[in-house]
This record gives structure tokens, sequence and C-alpha cells, in this order.
């Protein structure tokens, strides 16, 4: 390693060389800043689209009716007739909601507690940290068939049970994910500390852990009730839609996202009128919630 | 190493210090609250303790000092079983207490844990209020009535020189203390249990000083009441707290003698080297 | 302290045992939810497969290649190209449009934008992420449509329509609108924030060090992106786009709006289609209980699930460091 054999090092020799390459390559940071700008532009856009559409559209068909009436067939060629409105889907998806998050909560919690205090590392909790995330992944019309053919099949039609535990099935992966993520937060002095006490372990999780992370749990069950507000598919096989005002969950169920698909998909310049104040309620209903989770995890931070 | 350990044991002189002689006879001086025996310790298949034989001296101070990874924190964690709250770790050897092996399988480890308490690194302050932070372990072993439990958590912080600062926001978080605040909480929290012995793991050394020095002082307060254990990183801390002091190096214990003894006159090479700086 | 020496000392412990009890019942409560969930992905592929075991034993193999599609009783034959197709053709079409514009936004939003507008950005691409399918389908129908059916189709047809090998992917006979271009631009703008999200989290666990060394050598940002960022993230980032890949393929409602739902043989991309999720939708609910129709869509069901499975089963292979950390 003799220093006399290597060329002395020189300064860059060819300036007008380095120069235009740096003119080439300053181009190309430029051309990227601009595509990135205006790929984040057309997000927006895409986002504002959306929000305006439904608030020019929707906002003009808003009004009382809209909440206290139920089907009522088209107008068109009837002035006089009746205006229909969306109570009946209202109510049916807060029952089926409602009903879905109260099923689908306490199991996505035992199972998140699972993976993260008793299975960390086990093949067995491996396996069910999986299966969970396929099942958040999966197509949800794929668990609407699922609850076709091992509920509405076997009690001879469609039911808003149906609907709910279709629901339900959706809600435990977002439940496992959030409660996993949030109880791997808690460091394990804290754990020490609980049981240091002489606390047993289920106390230490119910009491102290539980506790904890209540605000990141709390945030995703509120996504997993945003997630099946909007659900569409899986009610379509599962409780399938009622043009009246019905609390039997043992009968077909109205749900808002099935009068919206089909009121949208009907023709009729006045249904399609009242589609759109249904997607501005549950769009805005869903958003809400959004902001809601995001500020209680922040409460936290 | 270890049958250096074994021949120094063995020509120490037996009067040293009473009952807390490191290789004293099996029978157990009434003033010995934990003695352990034998004891080897396992993280999987690495080997961390290292026949370890060692005696709490009753209603003192014992301070564990040695390096980093030497074993010390790892004993103290036998001493109420926290190991078995991860798989893969194993004790075998005896720790006897009131003449029972605490780690025979048949022990209840909760009552075990209410009568050895644990005081950690960095505060652990429960996310409740500061009153339900002190009832919370007591609600676990007792049944208080309401003025009971009144009375036991002003007990508690005051033996823990917290009670003059919190008493007008027991319900407040108890988040909102501060770092030294926190800690002193935790030994309230602890005390309130009413353990017979009381570890410390390095209980200070995410405190400032002012804060340590109150811990410090608390410490010595509270060995009229219980045995104490206090592991520790500061040879100062050590000197300043302890009666008996400990010095492990690579999961043996090297030598174990009265804090003023250990520190002026080490009988092993090791100790002196670690005392004066020379390594660790 | 001298309060406390006043106070009484309380008197000596009569604990009440704990007991073990408990423990062994929450923790069996815990593994026992486990399992149920483990259970219920068992009990959906099996429901899915004998549903569909009718359709497969009576038209074999054949099923996968065939076209047919015809309801009429005595003279029943249902095929699964036409759907598989669309099904694939549609979501690999969304993600090759959504996917450079996902890369713009991440790299917006961890280079580029300034950090007070980082938040309310991404919040906003969030949001996009949180709108409920059906309102995409509404809002594709009432404004996507007519655009392409105007401007998209029209220009790209007559400009492009006579290029040879290509041309006659644009060039349609049909001028609804609704297409399976549509469905792929709809999939595209709904995969977008899922992709955009989890590009940006891998570009942010670029230990600043790499980046930072590559700038000290006067890079420019788009060569430290192409040179240190983008091969430290790769396997993530083609992780992420699986997964967006596996939310096309499955997406039912929003496609259901706009892609015509026409089960035949599409020849352009501007022609009508149908995928898997959308046909099911459509046609279920209203056939016959146990009939040969509904066991053929739930045999197309158990190949979608098959289909999603497998793309799933990779993203999660390829993220599986981005999970760890």
């Amino acid at each position: 390693m003799s220093t006399t054999t290597l060329p002395a090092l020189s300064p860059v020799k060819d300036m007008a060389t380095a120069r235009a390459l740096g003119r080439r390559r300053k181009r190309a940071d430029a051309l990227l800043r601009w595509f990135c700008l205006a790929a984040t532009a057309l997000g927006l856009i895409f986002l504002a689209s959306i929000l305006a559409t439904l608030l020019w559209r929707g906002l003009g068909a808003l009004d009382w009716a809209v909440f206290t009436r139920e089907f009522e067939p088209t107008t068109y060629g009837d002035p006089d007739a009746p205006r229909g409105g969306l109570a009946h889907a209202i109510v049916g998806s807060l029952i089926q909601t409602a009903l879905g998050t109260l099923i689908g909560t306490p199991i996505g919690l035992l199972v998140g507690t699972y993976l993260a205090e008793y299975a960390r590392g086990t093949a067995l909790g491996n396996a069910v940290r999986f299966v969970s995330d396929v099942l958040l992944s999966a197509p949800s019309i794929l668990i609407g068939l699922f609850v076709y053919q091992s509920v509405v099949l076997p009690m001879g039609g469609f039911s808003g049970w149906a609907g709910a535990l279709a629901l339900a099935i959706i809600v435990i992966p977002v439940v496992v994910r959030t409660t996993e993520d949030m109880l791997t937060l808690i460091p394990n002095t804290l754990r020490e500390a609980v049981v240091g006490l002489g606390a047993p372990r289920w106390k230490m999780i119910t009491l102290v852990a539980y506790r904890a992370a209540l605000p990141g749990i709390v945030t995703g069950v509120l996504l997993a009730i945003a997630r099946i507000t909007g659900e569409t598919a899986p009610l379509l096989l599962t409780s399938f839609g009622n043009s009246v005002l019905s609390t039997d969950l043992g009968r077909s169920m109205a749900s808002l996202p099935i009068a919206i698909y089909q009121q949208a998909n009907s023709g009729f310049p006045d249904l399609i009128a009242i589609a759109w104040a249904g997607a501005l309620i549950i769009t805005f209903g869903v958003l809400a919630i959004n902001v809601v989770a995001r500020l209680v995890l922040r409460a936290r931070l | 190493m270890s049958s250096t350990t074994e021949s120094r044991a063995a020509a120490q002189p037996a009067a040293s210090f009473g009952g807390m002689q490191a290789r004293s006879s099996a029978a157990l001086n009434d003033t010995v609250r934990v003695a352990v025996r034998n004891l080897d310790f396992f993280y999987g298949s690495n080997k961390a303790l290292k026949g370890i034989n060692f005696d709490l001296p009753d209603k003192q101070v014992t301070g564990m000092i040695g390096p980093s990874g030497c074993g010390k924190s790892t004993l103290l964690r036998v001493l109420n079983r926290m190991y078995s709250l991860y798989p893969g770790q194993k004790a075998v050897g005896e720790v006897v207490m009131d003449g029972k092996n605490i780690l025979d399988p048949d022990v209840d480890i909760n009552e075990l844990r209410a009568r050895v308490g644990m005081v950690f690194q960095k505060p652990t302050p429960f996310p409740m209020t500061i009153y339900e932070n002190i009832s919370f372990g007591v609600k676990l072993h007792e049944r208080l009535s309401k003025p009971q439990m009144d009375e036991r958590v002003e007990w508690a912080l005051s033996r823990a020189a917290l009670w003059g600062e919190v008493k007008d926001r027991l319900n407040t978080s108890a988040m909102g203390l501060s770092g030294g605040q926190q800690q002193r909480l935790c030994i309230a929290r602890t005390i309130a249990v009413r353990p017979e012995v009381i570890l410390f793991d390095e209980p200070t050394s995410a405190l400032d000083p002012i804060s340590t020095l109150k811990i410090e002082e608390l410490i010595d307060e509270l060995k009229r009441d219980f045995t104490i254990a206090i592991v520790t990183h500061n040879m100062q801390q050590a000197a300043r707290c302890a009666d008996q002091v400990a010095f492990f190096y690579l999961g043996e214990l090297i030598e174990v003698a009265p804090a003023a003894q250990l520190f002026t006159a080490p009988k092993h090479q090791r100790t002196q080297e670690y005392i004066t700086g020379r390594f660790g | 302290m001298s309060h406390a020496a006043m106070l009484e000392a309380p008197a000596p412990p009569t604990r009440r045992p704990v007991g073990g009890a408990g423990d062994r019942v929450f923790e069996w409560l815990c593994r026992g939810a486990g399992i149920l969930v483990l259970l219920l992905l068992g009990a959906i592929i099996l429901t899915l497969f004998l549903g569909g075991l009718p359709a497969f034993r009576e038209f074999g193999a054949g099923f996968l290649t065939s076209t047919a599609w015809n309801p009429v009783e005595g003279r029943e034959n249902y095929g699964a190209l036409v759907p598989m197709l669309g099904t694939v053709i549609s979501a690999i079409l969304a993600i090759l449009l959504a996917v450079p514009v996902a890369f713009g936004i991440a790299f917006f939003l961890t280079e580029l934008a300034p950090p007070w507008l980082r938040r309310p950005v991404g919040t906003a691409i969030e949001l996009l992420a949180a709108i409920p399918s059906i309102i995409y389908g509404m809002w594709g129908l009432f404004v996507l449509v007519p655009i392409v059916q105007q401007y998209i189709q029209m220009t790209l047809g007559e400009a492009l329509g006579g290029l040879p090998l290509i041309g006659f992917l644009l060039a349609s006979n049909s001028f609804t609108g609704t297409s399976i271009f549509t469905a792929s631009l709809v999939l595209a703008i709904m995969i977008l924030p899922f992709i955009a999200a989890t590009m940006r989290d891998v570009f942010e666990q670029v230990p600043p060090v790499y980046k930072e060394s590559a700038y000290g050598l006067g890079s420019t940002r788009w060569e430290v992106m192409r040179g240190v960022v983008l091969p430290y993230t790769r396997v993530s980032v083609v992780g992420g786009i699986m997964l967006g890949l596996g939310r096309a393929l499955g997406e039912t409602m929003a496609v259901t709006f706009v892609i015509g739902n026409a089960n035949r043989m599409p020849t352009s991309l501007f022609d009508p289609s149908t995928t898997i999720a959308s046909i099911v939708a459509m046609e279920f609910p209203e056939s016959l209980m146990g009939s040969l129709k509904q066991s053929s869509l739930l045999a197309l069901g158990f190949l979608l699930f098959v289909i999603s499975f497998i793309v799933l089963a990779i993203s999660r292979f390829l993220l599986r460091s981005r999970l760890k950390a």
C-alpha cells in the first residue's frame, strides 16, 4: 500500500461536462418534484370531487322526510304522490351495526389479548395472527356468501341476524389488529409492576393493561364501526334489504348502503336524489367517526 | 472460578457479620429473612447465576453491586419469581423464606409477591388516580372498608414521604407527578400491601440527584419495618444505604460483607478491582 | 415523616388467597377466541368449496375455461372465464394506474412537503380510504362515467385506436361509458390511499443516516430516492402494492356500479364486462336457493378466495420485515 504508486487526486478538470451533467440532474429532480406535487394534487382533487358531489347532490335532497319516512315508489308522473325517505334504512343500519359491533368487539378484544399477552412467538399465535390478517383483507362479499350458506339457508331466509353476524365477522380482525398493536406498545415494566404487587395475570391485563391501551382500543372499535357502516356487499346476501321499517331481526332488514344501492340504480331522478341524501349521511357519518377516532388516539400521545 | 469462590468462602472467618455470612451453616439464624442456597438460573440454555449462596438479614439493607450482566438483577427477580412471567427462564436451587422454598411449584406466586414487593428502575405509575394506584394492590389481597382503605392509603403515602405533596390531589392521575414523586408513589404502592421484603432494582437510575437523595433517605427509614435488597450501579449509593453489600461477577457471588468492610478491606482481588474502578 | 410515625401501622396481614383459577379461565377464553378465528376462516373456505362442489362436478375443469353463462332452465351452463378475466384485468390495470400516483404522494409526503403540510395532506389521503365503496360506485357512475364516455374513450379511441397490436384494446363499439377501464379507474382511486400510506410508512423507516450520506455526496432528491430509498424499501413497496391488488380483486360495490355487468368476453378495455365479486352481488340474491346457478356463484367465490389468499399471503411475506418493526 505505497501511496507513491497512486496517481494524485485532482479536482474535476472538465468543468463543462460537470455543469452539463448538473443541469440534467437538476432537470430530472425538478421534473420529479412537479410529478409528485401533481400526484398529491390529484389525490386531493378526487377527495374534493367526491365530497363536493355528495354535498351538491345530497344537500338538495336532504330534508326531514329522509329521516322520518319509509320507502315510497317513485313520484315520477304523479306530483301528488307522497315522497319517500330512508328512516327504515337508517334504523336497520343502526341495529345491524350496533349488533355487529357488540358481537365482534369482545371476540376481537380476546383474540388481540391472546396474541399480545399469551402467544408471542408461539406457532398457534402466528397462525391466528396470519388468519386474522387474511380475514382483515378478505373480500367482504365472500363473508356474505359464507353467512348466506351457514345462516340464511338453514334459517330459510334473509334476516337481520345474518346481517349483524356478517358485520361482526368484519369487525373481529379490525379490533384484533389494534388491540394487539396497542397492548404490544405497553412496556413490560408496567406488567411487571402490576404482577409484582401480587396481581394474577388476568387482573393485570383487565385492570391495568386494558386501561393503558384504552384510547387505542377505542380507536380500533371506532374504525371498525366506520368500516361496517359503509359495508354493502355482505348485507346484500344476508339481510337483503326491506322497504319498510322493521326491527324484527328474524326477517330481512333494510340498511342504508343497500337502500342507496337500490335507489341509485332505479333510474328515477326522485329516487336517485334520495340515494344521494343517504350517501351524504353515510359518508359524513363515517368521516366523522374517523376524525373522532384520530382525536381519541392523539389525546393519549 | 467457581472452585475459587468455594475455597474462599470456606476460608472466611465465620464471625464477620452474624448470620449473613455467605457460607454459614444450613441452620438458619433467626435474623435471616431470606436464604438463598445453591441457586442456578438459566435464560434458556444460558446459565446466568451459578451456585449462589446468600442471605438477606432481617430489617437490614443489602446492597447488590457488580458490572452489567453480572446477575445481580437476575437474582433480585428470582426472589419474587418475576422471571416466571417469561417462558424459557428457570431457577434451580432453594430460596428459603419462613422455612419454605419459594421456588417450589406449590407456592402461591401471587401471595409470594405480596410478601416480597418490588420497586423498578423506571417509575411505573398505573394509568389511574394516585389513590387508585395505592388501593390497587391492597384490593388484590384484602377486603377493606372505605375508611380502612383511606387510612391505608394515607399510611402508605406517609411512609413514602409523599402524603404532604399529594393529599390534595389524590383523585388526579398519577401520570401528572414528577419522576421522583412517581417513584415514591411506586414505593408507597408496594408498602401498602405490607410486604416483608422489598426489592429495589436500581430505583434511582432514572432520577435527578435531589430525588435520588429523597429515595435513599426513604430506604434508610423503611428498614425499620422491612427487609430490603437493593441493586445499584452506584457504589456510593451502596455505601450510603446498605448494611451489607454483595459483589457479583459473571453470574457468581464473589464476596458478601458488611458495607464498611467490603469497601475498605475487600477480601477478593475482583472486588478490589471493581470498587477501585479498574473495570465495570 | 413525623406524621407517618403518628399513624399506627396496620395490623399484621390477613391476606385472602388470590388463586389461579381466574388466570386459567381468562387464558383459555383468549386462546379459545383465537382458535375460533382459525375455525372461522376454515369454515369460510369449506363452505365456499362445498357450496361450489355441484358446479365443479357438473362442469369439471371446463368451468375455468368456459365463457358460457346461460341460466335458461334445461340448458343451464356456467363458466368462470369471463368474470375471472374481468377480475384480474381490472385489478391489474388499477394497480398500473394507482402505483405511480401513490408513489408521487408518498414521496411528496416524506421528502418534499414542508412539515406543516404533511399532517393535513396525509390525513386527507387517509380519509380517501375511509369513504365507503358504495360512495365510490355512485360517484363513479354519476361523475366518472360521463367523463370517460365523452372525453377519455373518444380521445384515446380516435388517437390510438389505429395502432397495431394494442389499438384494438382502445377501440370499442360500446359507448355507454361503463367498462373495464372505468372500473379500473375507480378501483385505482380506491386503492391509491392504501398503497400511498404503505409506501410512506416504509420510506419513513429508512434510517436518516443512509439518506444523509447520499445527500452528502451532492445527490438530488430523486437520486437519493432511486439510489438509496427504493433499493432499501423495494421488498416492502412491492408488498404494499400486493396489498392494494388484494383489495382491488375483491372490491364489489364500486365495480358493480361502473363495469356494465355484461357476462361476455370483452375485446376492448372500453367494453363492459363483469368481475367475480360483481356477478355474485348482482345475481346471487336473485337466484334460487340450492340451484346450479348458486353453486356456480359459490364456486366463483371459492376461486376469488383462492386468488386473494395467494396475493395476501405474498403481500404479508414481503411486508414481514415491516410488520416486525
